[in-house]
């Protein structure tokens, strides 16, 4: 299955992932049934071509690569990948998020570098539920726009299977420290999983 | 059904690489055996009735291809589902040799033959010469392929016109040509090979006497790993259009007694002799030009649709022997055993009009109603309110009707079929009223060239 390079060297085929409109993003989906490793880090910048991970459909390893036609920085997930995950066509494998900075036409020197400067950091909601931004009815919110959060601070309540849970900021790919931007869930939201809660800039 | 011990160990997780009535009939077995099956689906069979709450693996887009048809997308989500067995069903990927080797190779037992028997069977003229070596009557023809042209002329002349050229490793009718003198050999020869080169990459031709008009005999096969073979009979699947079969019944009505005896058991000493593993089906034409014997055509390495017909008639499942044989057991039974009672009659119901040249009808099931007489038994994928997509074949359901003898079994037939309520695409049940009630279908008055009570350009 591997391609040759005219130098000898076996170079990996390549597959395009498939592309979901998401909010604001895109969701980019498995191309085929396999197992996904490697799977890009959260505030990476994507672009088409842009390798995603490696997928091992039986034994074959295979570059999933972006499609043409989207741009924008990996969203962190709450159930980031780790080890490998076996996917079945269609699965979602990275959220990414468009950043204005990143129009598709981007000029493409130095990808990587300089990625926070324009990635726009979200924190997600981990499970699905409904998003509560405050304690109680008549109590202030645990978070306003503009404040200053650090790792293992309450910023809501979700309500999952009638089971309130607090949710702590953190998790990969978010800095220690964050300003809020902006409370992108209101009060009472019904949440999914991997949906934005908050918008971030590193500290 | 009774005889299968559910106690018996095969496997956790079985998955399954088939859709519609195909993946209902074996979830059902894996539900008398405990074991958790997984289905696979395509993108437009995701929300079907039948993985309503099931464990589900996605292989592709709608376009079977890419999913369905896929050996290595199918053996990856087997494998990384945690499946220890596939059950290919009948269709997509049940007789692909690849399928088979790439489970072989990543540790999932393959509910069927061993590859090298498919792929053996699968090419025409070793099976032609394995069968004949054990016994069975073959269509008498070219003792393997064709040289050239000169050979062709050579055997027609010796086994007399008409012969038909076939392609070795053909199938669905394509491929094959007819000639009636030796004038016709050259272009017969000629066509069949470029036909055979296009369809299936390979323009070896081989050579039969053309047989017209016979009857269309089947013998159901199940083996173990132990070399124990048995038949449940056979069924007479004479009633086809373009080659596609429409109702099947077991006992054949008009083979005799001799002839059956002795093939069902020349055809069990034929699957022993090739080492054959699993539940297959050998397809004989009753020629009855010379002789009224059954002549082997071909074997069919998997179940097939119409299997329902001889576990009526034995009370044997096929599918619980099928995965029990794959986890290494014996047959639950033995040859004496198996006890063949009353008449049985399959139709299918197709998602086809019957009045407008059988033109496939996708659509929404608006209204839904099967009968649940006794005696009847009804397969099927469809509820009310389904949506049969146009990407997959058209059965809908199929009407198995059992009775003691083929007079009730038809009339039990044709009470189900009149309560069969189907509304939002039309469909072959009202063929099949008119095909059973006629006087042609009672007295076993046709052959595979004609529909019996169903004049070709009815309503037309």
């Amino acid at each position: 299955m591997a391609t040759w390079t005219p130098d000898g060297r076996t170079k990996r085929p390549e597959l395009a992932a498939r592309m979901a409109n998401h909010g604001d993003g895109w969701q980019l989906l498995a191309p085929t049934v396999g197992l996904f490793r490697r799977g890009i880090a959260p505030g990476a910048i994507v672009r088409g071509g842009v390798s995603l991970g490696e997928l091992d459909v039986l034994g074959v390893l295979h570059d999933v690569v972006a499609p043409d036609g989207c741009a924008g920085v990996v969203a962190p997930v709450a159930d980031q990948h780790r080890g490998e995950v076996a996917v079945g066509f269609g699965q979602p494998l990275v959220l990414i998020v468009a950043a204005a900075a990143l129009a598709p036409t981007g000029e493409g020197d130095e990808p990587a570098a300089g990625a926070g400067e324009h990635a726009r950091l979200v924190f997600p909601a981990p499970l699905s539920g409904r998003f509560y931004a405050r304690p109680g009815p008549d109590r202030a919110a645990f978070v306003t726009v503009g404040a200053e959060i650090t790792r293992g601070q309450t910023i809501g309540l979700l309500e999952v299977m009638k089971t309130f849970n607090r949710l702590t900021y953190g998790g990969s790919g978010l800095p220690e420290r964050a300003r809020v931007i902006a409370i992108l869930a209101k009060d009472e939201d019904d949440v999914e999983a991997g949906t934005a809660l908050l918008e971030l800039a590193p500290l | 059904m009774a005889r299968a011990p559910n106690k018996t160990p095969t496997f956790h997780r079985l998955f399954i690489a088939n859709r519609g009535e195909v993946a209902v009939r074996v979830a059902r077995a894996c539900d008398d055996l405990g074991i958790a099956p997984v289905f696979a689906v395509s993108e437009a069979d995701r929300e079907a009735p039948w993985v309503a709450g099931r464990e589900t693996v996605c292989l592709g887009p709608a376009r079977a291809a890419q999913s369905y048809l896929d050996p290595v997308r199918v053996v990856a989500a087997a494998r990384q589902s945690g499946c220890t067995a596939l059950h290919p069903g009948w269709g997509f990927l049940s007789e692909n040799p690849l399928l088979v080797s790439l489970c072989e190779t990543h540790g999932i037992t393959f509910v069927g033959p061993p590859a090298h028997v498919m792929h053996r069977m699968s090419k025409k003229t070793p099976a032609k010469r394995a069968m004949r070596a054990a016994g069975l009557h073959v269509i008498e023809g070219s003792d393997g392929v064709l040289a050239d042209e000169a050979q062709a002329r050579a055997v027609a002349e010796r086994i007399g016109y008409p012969v038909l050229l076939k392609a070795e490793s053909g199938g669905g009718g394509r491929g094959m040509r007819v000639a009636r003198s030796s004038g016709e050999i050259a272009s017969a020869y000629g066509e069949a090979r470029s036909e055979a080169r296009a369809a299936f990459g390979d323009d070896r031709v081989y050579m039969e006497r053309l047989v017209e008009g016979g009857r269309h005999v089947e013998i159901q096969i199940i083996a173990d790993r132990w070399g124990n073979v048995c038949h449940l009979g056979e069924r007479d699947c004479t009633v086809q259009r373009n080659h596609q079969k429409l109702i099947e019944e077991s006992p054949s009505p008009v083979l005799d007694d001799g002839e059956r005896q002795r093939t069902l058991e020349a055809a069990v000493q034929a699957a022993r002799s090739i080492g054959y593993v699993g539940a297959g089906t050998m397809e004989f034409l009753l020629d009855e030009q010379s002789g009224k014997l059954l002549r082997f055509m071909e074997m069919n390495c998997r179940l097939q649709v119409e299997h329902c017909v001889s576990e009526m008639r034995s009370s044997i499942d096929l599918v619980h022997e099928q995965i029990r044989v794959a986890a290494g057991h014996r047959l639950s039974f033995s040859q004496s055993d198996v006890a063949l009672a009353g008449h049985a009659i399959e139709c299918r119901i197709n998602a086809e009009d019957p009045n407008n040249d059988f033109r496939p009808a996708p659509g929404t099931i608006t209204k839904w109603h099967v009968p649940s007489d006794a005696g009847i038994r009804v397969d099927t994928h469809v509820t009310e309110g389904y949506t049969v997509p146009p990407h997959y074949d058209s059965l809908l359901c199929k009407l198995i009707a059992h009775g003691p003898d083929r007079n009730a079994a038809i009339d039990r037939m044709l009470a189900a079929l009149a309560e069969l309520i189907c509304e939002g695409v039309p469909t072959t049940a009202a063929m099949h009223c008119t095909i059973l009630a006629s006087e042609a279908f009672r007295s076993h008055r046709y052959d595979t060239r004609t529909i019996p009570g169903w004049s070709a350009g009815k309503g037309s």
